[in-house]
C-alpha cells in the first residue's frame, strides 16, 4: 500500500512513518514536507502529521479532503480536518505535553500520550466524536460518510501502550470502506 | 607502517602523562575521568596530520570525505551553529567561532581506566616508543585549583531577563509552537590570568563526568565537562541517552531520586525528547529498530540528580554516523520540541550566540562507528582575549516556574564559574 505522509515541520513525523511500516506489512511510506503539497497526491492513504502551531497557518489541505482519498489526521492533522469543515480551535485550558492520559474506543480503553496545547473547541456538523475526555476534548474524529479519521493523541509515541493495535483500527476505519 | 604498542598504566599515572601531553604536545583529548560507572577510555590525539575547518556552508559530503579518507579516529566538534544551517533556522547572530573543527592525527593514545590499560598507535616505532617511555617516567601529580577565577561574571541574560525568556516562552507553548524548549544564557568572565588547562584538569580530577574533552581550535580552548551522551554507534548499533529532569541534591539519597522519577513535570521533560530523539534516529535506522530499553535512570552530577533514557536502533545499511549524526543534529534534549520551531524561538529569545555549547565533541572511528557528546556545561577560553564563555541552559515545559529555571540554570553553570566555592 502507497501511503503519503505530509511532514508540517514537525519532529515526531518519523515515528509516525515507523508505526504505518509496522502496522502496514506491505506498505511503503514516502515523506512529503508540507511545503511541496501543491497538488492532490497519488496514494492510497494520506497521513497528516502533527506539528507547531494551529491549522490556521497550515492552508492548503482543502482539495486533498474533498479528494476522496482516504485521510489520517494526527494531533494538528486532526484539528485540520476539523477546521476544513468548519470547526474550531481554540487554546486548551489543561494543555498536556509528554503525559498520557486513558481513552474510551471501540469497546476498550487505550492509554495514549498527548502533546497538545490547542484543542478541537467546537466540532464540525459533518463530523462524529467517537472519543472524548472528561473534560469533553475531542480525542478522536471520524466523518459521517468520508474516509477521514483524526486522532487528537499521539499513537506513534512510546508513551501510548498499543499504538499499532490502535492505528490498525484506525486504519481499517478509514480502508475498508 | 603504523605501529601500535599496548601496555599497563594506572589511572593516576595515565592522568600525569594526558596533562603533560595535553601541555606539551598540543593534544586534544576525550576522556571518561575514572569515578564514572560505564564510560572508561580516554582518547588523546597528537600531532594533527589534517584539519577540516567547518564553515556554515560546508557541505555534509565535504566532512564525509573528510572523516572517512583513512581509517582511524577523527577528534572534534560541531558547533549547534552549523545545526542551525542543517535545520533551515536563519540566524542573524554575530559569531566568529568556527561551526567546526575535526582533525586527524599522526599519534592516538587510547587508555582504558577499567583495565588500566594504555594503546598507542603511530606512523612509526619511534613515536610510539618515545609515548611509551613518557608514560613510564611519569610520576603521579596534583592538580591543583587554578588561580586567576576572579573578575565579574557578565550574563547576556539578567535573571529578570531570564525569567521574561521563560515567560515569553510559556506564551508559545500555550500557541502550540513549541512544547518544551532549552532557554540559556551565556555568561563571560574575564580572566587574563587563568590556565585553561589547569582549568580543565582539575574539573577532570575533582568532578568526574562521563563525556570530557579538552580541543584546540586556532587562540580558542574548549573544555567540556559534559555528563551527557548524544549518539553512540557501535558497528552499527546506534545508542543515545538523552538527559532531562533535574534536581539539586548534595547526594544521590534515594528519597530524592524517588522524588525526581515520581514528577510529573520532569517526566513529561524527558518523555517529550525520547520520543524526539526516537524520530531523530529514526530518518536513518531499521524500521521497527528503534526502541527505548531504559526510561527514567538516575545519576548524580556536578551536585545534581539527572534523569536520562536510552534510545536505540539500527543503523541501515546504506547509511553511516554522520547521516545518522547530522540528520538528528543539534541534540533534541537542548533545542525543544518540536525541534526547528523551538530553534526559531530559541534563537528570537536569546541574544548571544551559542556557538559550541550544545554542538557536540565528537570521535568518529569510521562509517559506522563514532561516539558523540552534548556540550553542555562546556566553557570557551579565547587565548588572545583572556575571556572565559561559559553558558548554561533550562528545559521550559508548561509547568515550568520562571524563578526555579533561572536558579536551576545558574546551578549548572557553577562548574566553570564557581569551582568549589560558594556561588556568588
Amino acid at each position: 500500500m502507497r501511503i503519503l505522509l505530509i511532514d508540517n515541520n514537525d519532529s515526531f513525523t518519523r515515528n509516525l512513518e515507523h508505526l504505518l511500516v509496522s502496522t502496514c506489512s506491505n506498505a511503503s511510506v514516502q515523506v512529503l514536507p508540507y511545503s511541496e503539497l501543491t497538488r492532490i497526491p497519488q496514494a492510497e492513504l494520506v497521513v497528516i502529521s502533527p506539528g507547531p502551531g494551529a491549522p490556521c497557518d497550515y492552508p492548503g489541505y482543502g482539495p486533498l479532503l474533498d479528494s476522496g482519498v482516504p485521510v489520517l489526521g494526527v494531533c494538528l492533522g486532526m484539528q485540520i480536518i476539523n477546521e476544513h469543515f468548519g470547526g474550531e480551535t481554540a487554546r486548551h485550558p489543561h494543555r498536556m505535553h509528554g503525559k498520557t492520559d486513558r481513552i474510551h474506543w471501540r469497546g476498550r480503553d487505550w492509554t495514549v500520550a498527548r502533546y497538545h496545547s490547542l484543542r478541537c473547541s467546537c466540532v464540525a456538523k459533518e463530523l462524529c466524536v467517537e472519543a472524548e475526555l472528561p473534560d469533553s476534548t475531542p480525542m478522536i474524529l471520524s466523518h459521517e460518510n468520508r474516509p477521514l479519521l483524526g486522532l487528537q493523541f499521539h499513537p506513534e509515541s512510546f508513551m501510548t501502550t498499543y499504538g499499532t493495535e490502535l492505528t490498525r483500527h484506525a486504519l481499517h476505519a478509514i480502508l475498508s470502506d | 607502517m603504523r605501529c601500535t604498542q599496548s601496555f599497563p598504566i594506572d589511572s593516576s599515572r595515565f592522568d600525569a602523562l594526558a596533562a603533560n601531553l595535553l601541555r606539551n604536545r598540543d593534544a586534544d583529548m576525550l576522556a571518561s575521568p575514572p569515578g564514572w560507572e560505564g564510560e572508561s577510555r580516554s582518547l588523546i590525539g597528537i600531532d594533527p596530520t589534517a584539519e577540516l575547518l567547518v564553515r556554515p556552508e560546508t557541505a555534509a559530503q565535504t566532512i564525509k570525505d573528510f572523516a572517512f579518507a583513512e581509517p582511524g579516529p577523527v577528534l572534534g566538534f560541531l558547533s549547534y551553529t552549523y545545526g542551525l544551517g542543517l535545520r533551515g533556522v536563519p540566524s542573524k547572530k554575530d559569531s566568529d567561532f568556527p561551526a567546526g573543527h575535526l582533525k586527524r592525527y599522526a599519534l592516538i593514545v587510547t587508555h582504558d581506566h577499567a583495565t588500566q590499560r594504555m594503546t598507542v598507535s603511530g606512523p612509526g616505532e619511534s613515536s610510539v616508543r618515545e609515548i611509551q617511555k613518557a608514560a613510564e617516567a611519569v610520576a603521579p601529580i596534583a592538580f591543583p585549583r587554578p588561580n586567576g577565577l576572579y573578575g565579574r561574571v557578565r550574563a547576556s541574560l539578567s535573571r529578570k531577563a531570564y525569567m521574561d525568556g521563560v515567560r515569553r516562552t510559556l506564551e508559545h507553548i500555550r500557541d502550540g509552537w513549541t512544547y518544551q524548549l532549552n532557554l540559556s544564557l551565556k555568561l563571560s568572565r574575564h580572566c587574563p590570568d587563568l590556565d585553561p588547562l589547569a582549568l580543565f584538569l582539575y574539573l577532570r580530577n575533582r568532578h568526574p563526568a562521563p563525556f570530557y574533552g579538552w580541543f584546540t581550535s586556532g587562540a580558542l580552548r574548549v573544555l567540556s565537562a559534559s555528563p551527557e551522551r548524544f549518539l553512540k554507534l557501535d558497528d552499527g548499533q546506534v545508542l543515545s541517552q538523552p538527559i532531562k529532569g533535574t534536581m539539586r541534591a548534595e547526594t544521590p539519597a534515594p528519597e530524592l531520586v524517588q522524588r525526581l522519577t515520581a514528577s510529573p513535570k520532569e517526566d513529561a521533560e524527558l518523555s517529550m525528547i525520547v520520543d524526539l530523539i526516537r524520530n531523530d534516529i529514526s530518518a536513518d535506522c531499521e524500521y521497527g529498530s528503534v526502541r527505548v530499553p531504559r526510561h527514567k535512570a538516575v545519576f548524580h552530577v556536578d551536585r545534581l540528580l539527572q534523569m536520562h533514557s536510552d534510545v536505540t536502533g539500527t543503523l541501515r545499511r546504506d547509511r553511516d554516523c554522520l547521516d545518522l549524526l547530522l540528520n538528528a543534529f543539534p541534540g533534541g534534549s537542548i533545542t525543544g520540541c518540536p525541534k526547528q520551531s523551538s530553534m526559531r524561538i530559541i534563537d528570537e529569545l536569546e541574544p548571544h550566540a551559542r556557538d559550541v555549547y550544545c554542538g557536540s565533541l565528537l570521535a568518529i572511528h569510521g562509517p559506522r562507528d563514532m561516539d558523540s557528546s552534548i556540550a553542555i556545561r562546556t566553557a570557551v577560553f579565547d587565548t588572545r582575549s583572556g575571556m572565559l564563555d561559559t553558558w548554561a541552559g533550562s528545559g521550559i515545559v508548561v509547568d515550568s516556574d520562571p524563578e526555579s529555571e533561572y536558579l536551576e540554570t545558574m546551578a549548572k553553570a557553577e562548574k566553570f564559574l564557581f569551582p568549589d566555592e560558594e556561588p556568588q
